[in-house]
């Protein structure tokens, strides 16, 4: 096979994956994009390890064993096919040339000097992620923040795009396109991705992929695995003319075409190199069948250095686990009893998370569910679990409310902190419970009729009993699985009177009746 | 709105109001005295009973001398049922789907130019739309379906008369068109104990929490003096006599087997409620309703048909 050919492919499978995601992300699904996406998604490293965690085992979450056997045949390729934030970056790159000078968009070998900062990161992410706490995954996951981005920031650019052109078919009388309900995100979360978004795009125009060698914990994983890989871009000796072409399209700048030496551990398998030498100077070479490795030798120093500086930093990070183990107890003690903070200072969950540790725990804040749900009851959170839970989502029943029937958030979550429900169980999962705030209603304080908690409460935990000529709201626990419908379409400013004080571990409530059919009528006459 | 559609609609309206005071003083002039100007038909309410809810619906219309004493050729039409709650039509939260397309069909036949359907849900629009049945059925029998969850669809209007609600924002469609037909579910409701034809009116305006907010039963009754439905049509056949207006099951229904059809808000309000097995003047909106002069509650001043199929 030609080995120019690779780069085309690789191009070619990246935008396939990048461009289905890109449309899952935005809500944009059928029965063409669902199933590939999801198959895309499985493959996304993190997401699927804790998938694995969180549903005990299924073939589903075991997208980052093939992960790993890639990167142990071919090197990173996950880098640079798989993950949709390395897509990203190439189009950051790709666009960026265009008004760069010749000599600006040439990338130089850099040594790599700093692997024990690259593994301190990678050693801190794990250890917080062992003491309980997600917040480094979730600041610095690929996977992760593209969907940040996508759901942050590109997809109100999208729905503003559809309603403005909505509006105008509209005026032409053409109710062809759907409007779509605007997503309100709160403000410190949007600030939080233009920064991710700021940072991987000077990063990316600046150095090329210098983000996934040396703040991307997926990166710094596989760099591990693809030190070692079966196949690796090796030089030509005899073919290579110095002339270092090949140096200057390493995106990841991990090619020495002085020394004629590649760092595989950084190599991301772009395959520029291939196709920019005229020469046929570099090889894929199958290190299982070659016994000439002498340019990988000094590369493996290279990685071993790098192993030790795990290995290195994952002790010290051990040796302070008393500490951190007392940060992490400071954030989850509150299930000790009389500690649980009480009003909405908890966030509710969505239905399927299990509860708030199984939550807090899985959600790698991709916000796949945010853009998903249908009703924009699902929002991205800041610092409402803390740090453990740092910009994970959360339900916010101001804007709108859960729907009794729908089911989606727990289809799309790739991790499983939202397990798959289905639609009758999701019916009676508790996750919270509403409560009525007497001195705070229309019905008691202005005495006139309202009843707008109870009118759109599915299960008719909230009641309407007599009260002075009126009806007042009432509240029967065990029916209520705190949808906040009630909550949402409570009239009564700034506070609500009625609200969903969320379960810190969801629980069943009592089942509908069941569906028994219409009674037959009682009267013969018209009573008129 | 140009002048020349004002023209035209002005020439439409007053063709419309002439042929229908034309055709009630010929058909029914013993009681023509009695009728309000804006009562079309030849009887102030029509009420079937009957096991088939589109026979009964067609019954209704040639009993009232067919829908052409309110659509003339060339109008266009707002049909507005309800289509509040994501469920399915066997719960009967939402008007029939199959009486909203007969509906539409009656308007295309009498030779309008077009036909829109829209609600104001509560739940989750294009779920309520789709699992109502509603959005298939209305689209088959030839009609259009436009949102009206989006508020740049809303336009602010003041209400002359009303006692708390004094202005609203009112959803486009009702001002654009020639016809309102207001087609409500009759139900149970948690806070106003009936919800029939008046309170449909709550699904074509924006904030409906500031009716909520300001005396519900005052807000519903005031709202009516903004714009009557030139036709209501009450679906009486699932009524759901508990757990309104959404329900919990299919337990919560009677078969009560009816339908009604009036131009009269405040009268068909009446006879539903009667129907329901509710006193209308226990209903606070309607008792309002009957204060302020909007209508009357007292069915014995009417000219009423009544059919068993």
């Amino acid at each position: 096979m030609n080995l120019t050919h690779l780069r085309k492919i690789r191009i070619v499978v990246s935008l396939i994956i990048f461009t289905f995601l890109l449309l899952f992300f935005l809500n944009i699904h059928g029965k063409v994009i669902d199933p590939v996406a999801e198959f895309f998604l499985r493959l996304q490293f993190f997401p699927s390890i804790l998938r694995l965690t969180a549903l005990t085992f299924a073939i589903s979450s075991l997208g980052f064993l093939v992960v790993l056997l890639l990167t142990f045949l071919f090197g990173r390729v996950y880098c640079s096919s798989i993950c949709p934030m390395g897509t990203l970056q190439d189009i950051f790159i790709a666009i960026a040339r265009k008004f760069k000078s010749r000599k600006r968009r040439r990338f130089v070998y850099t040594p790599n000097k700093k692997l024990i900062l690259r593994y301190s990161i990678l050693s801190a992410t794990l250890l917080f992620w062992i003491f309980g706490s997600l917040f480094l995954l979730n600041l610095l996951d690929p996977y992760s923040n593209f969907g940040k981005i996508s759901v942050t920031l590109v997809q109100p650019v999208f729905t503003k795009g559809v309603n403005t052109l909505s509006a105008l078919l509209e005026r032409m009388d053409l109710y062809i396109l759907a409007p779509m309900l605007r997503q309100s995100l709160p403000r410190d979360v949007i600030a939080v991705s233009v920064g991710i978004f700021g940072v991987i795009f000077v990063l990316s125009i600046w150095r090329g992929r210098l983000f996934c060698n040396s703040l991307c914990p997926v990166g710094s994983v596989l760099g591990l695995v693809s030190s070692r890989s079966v196949y690796r871009i090796a030089f030509q000796d005899e073919a290579c003319t110095f002339c270092g072409k090949c140096e200057r399209v390493c995106k990841a700048e991990c090619l020495d075409s002085k020394n004629k030496v590649v760092d595989h551990g950084r190599c991301i398998s772009c395959f520029n190199c291939f196709d920019s030498c005229s020469n046929n100077g570099l090889y894929y070479e199958n290190m299982l069948g070659s016994r000439k490795a002498i340019p990988v030798k000094s590369t493996e120093n290279k990685v071993e250095g790098g192993k030790r500086a795990f290995l290195l930093t994952m002790a010290g990070g051990l040796l302070s686990v008393p500490v951190l183990k007392k940060f992490a107890k400071a954030q989850v003690a509150a299930s000790e009893p009389g500690m649980i903070p009480t009003g909405t200072s908890l966030p509710v969950l969505p239905p399927g998370s299990v509860g708030y540790d199984h939550f807090t725990n899985k959600c790698i804040a991709c916000y796949l569910c945010v853009g998903a749900c249908p009703t924009n009851v699902i929002v991205p959170s800041f610092f409402d679990y803390g740090l453990e839970g740092f910009m994970q989502p959360k339900l916010d029943y101001h804007k709108s409310f859960c729907n009794f029937d729908c089911v989606r958030c727990t289809e799309v979550c790739p991790t499983g902190a939202i397990k798959k429900l289905d639609r009758d169980t999701k019916r009676i999962t508790q996750i919270g419970i509403a409560r009525f705030m007497y001195e705070s209603c229309i019905v008691t304080v202005d005495r006139t009729d309202c009843g707008a908690c109870s009118e759109h409460c599915p299960t008719k935990a909230v009641t309407m009993v007599p009260y002075n000529g009126l009806w007042l709201p009432e509240v029967e626990p065990d029916l209520c699985i705190g949808c906040g419908a009630c909550e949402y379409a409570c009239p009564t400013e700034p506070y609500k009177a009625i609200y969903v004080e969320s379960n810190r571990v969801h629980k069943l409530a009592t089942p509908l009746p069941e569906d028994e059919g219409p009674r037959d009528h009682d009267q013969d006459e018209f009573p008129f | 709105m140009d002048r020349r559609d004002f023209i035209r609609k002005s020439f439409l309206y007053g063709a419309v109001t002439g042929l229908g005071a034309a055709s009630i003083g010929s058909l029914t002039p013993a009681f023509a005295g009695l009728r309000p100007n804006n009562v079309k038909g030849n009887y102030d309410l029509v009420a079937v009973r009957g096991n088939n809810l589109v026979a009964m619906f067609d019954r209704a219309m040639r009993e009232m001398g067919g829908m052409s004493q309110w659509v003339k050729a060339g109008q266009t039409v707002i049909v507005k049922p309800n289509i509040g709650w994501d469920v399915v039509p066997e719960r009967a939260a939402n008007t029939n789907p199959e009486l909203v397309a007969a509906v539409v069909r009656h308007c295309l036949e009498a030779g309008a130019s077009r036909v829109t359907v829209f609600d104001h849900t509560c739940d989750n629009w294009q779920r309520s739309y789709r699992n109502s049945g509603i959005e298939a059925a209305a689209r088959d029998a030839g009609a259009r379906i436009v949102p009206g969850n989006f508020e740049r669809n809303y336009r602010d209007v003041t209400i002359p008369g009303a006692v708390r609600l004094t202005e609203a924002k009112v959803h486009e469609q009702i001002m654009d068109n020639d016809v309102f037909i207001n087609v409500p579910v009759l139900k149970h409701h948690s806070s106003t104990t009936l919800t029939i034809a008046m309170k449909n009116l709550m699904g074509i305006v924006w904030d409906r929490r500031f009716w909520h907010r300001n005396d519900l039963h005052q807000c519903i009754a005031d709202f009516c003096l903004y714009r009557k439905p030139d036709l209501n049509i009450v679906d009486g056949m699932l009524v759901m006599t508990r757990n309104g207006p959404r329900g919990t099951s299919t337990a919560d229904l009677v078969r009560k087997n009816s339908l009604l059809v009036s131009s009269d808000v405040v009268a068909v309000d009446a006879a539903s409620a009667l129907i329901f097995g509710e006193q209308p003047q226990n209903v606070g909106y309607m008792r309002i309703a009957q204060e302020m002069g909007i209508g009357s509650l007292d069915l014995s001043q009417l000219n009423i048909q009544r059919v068993n199929m």
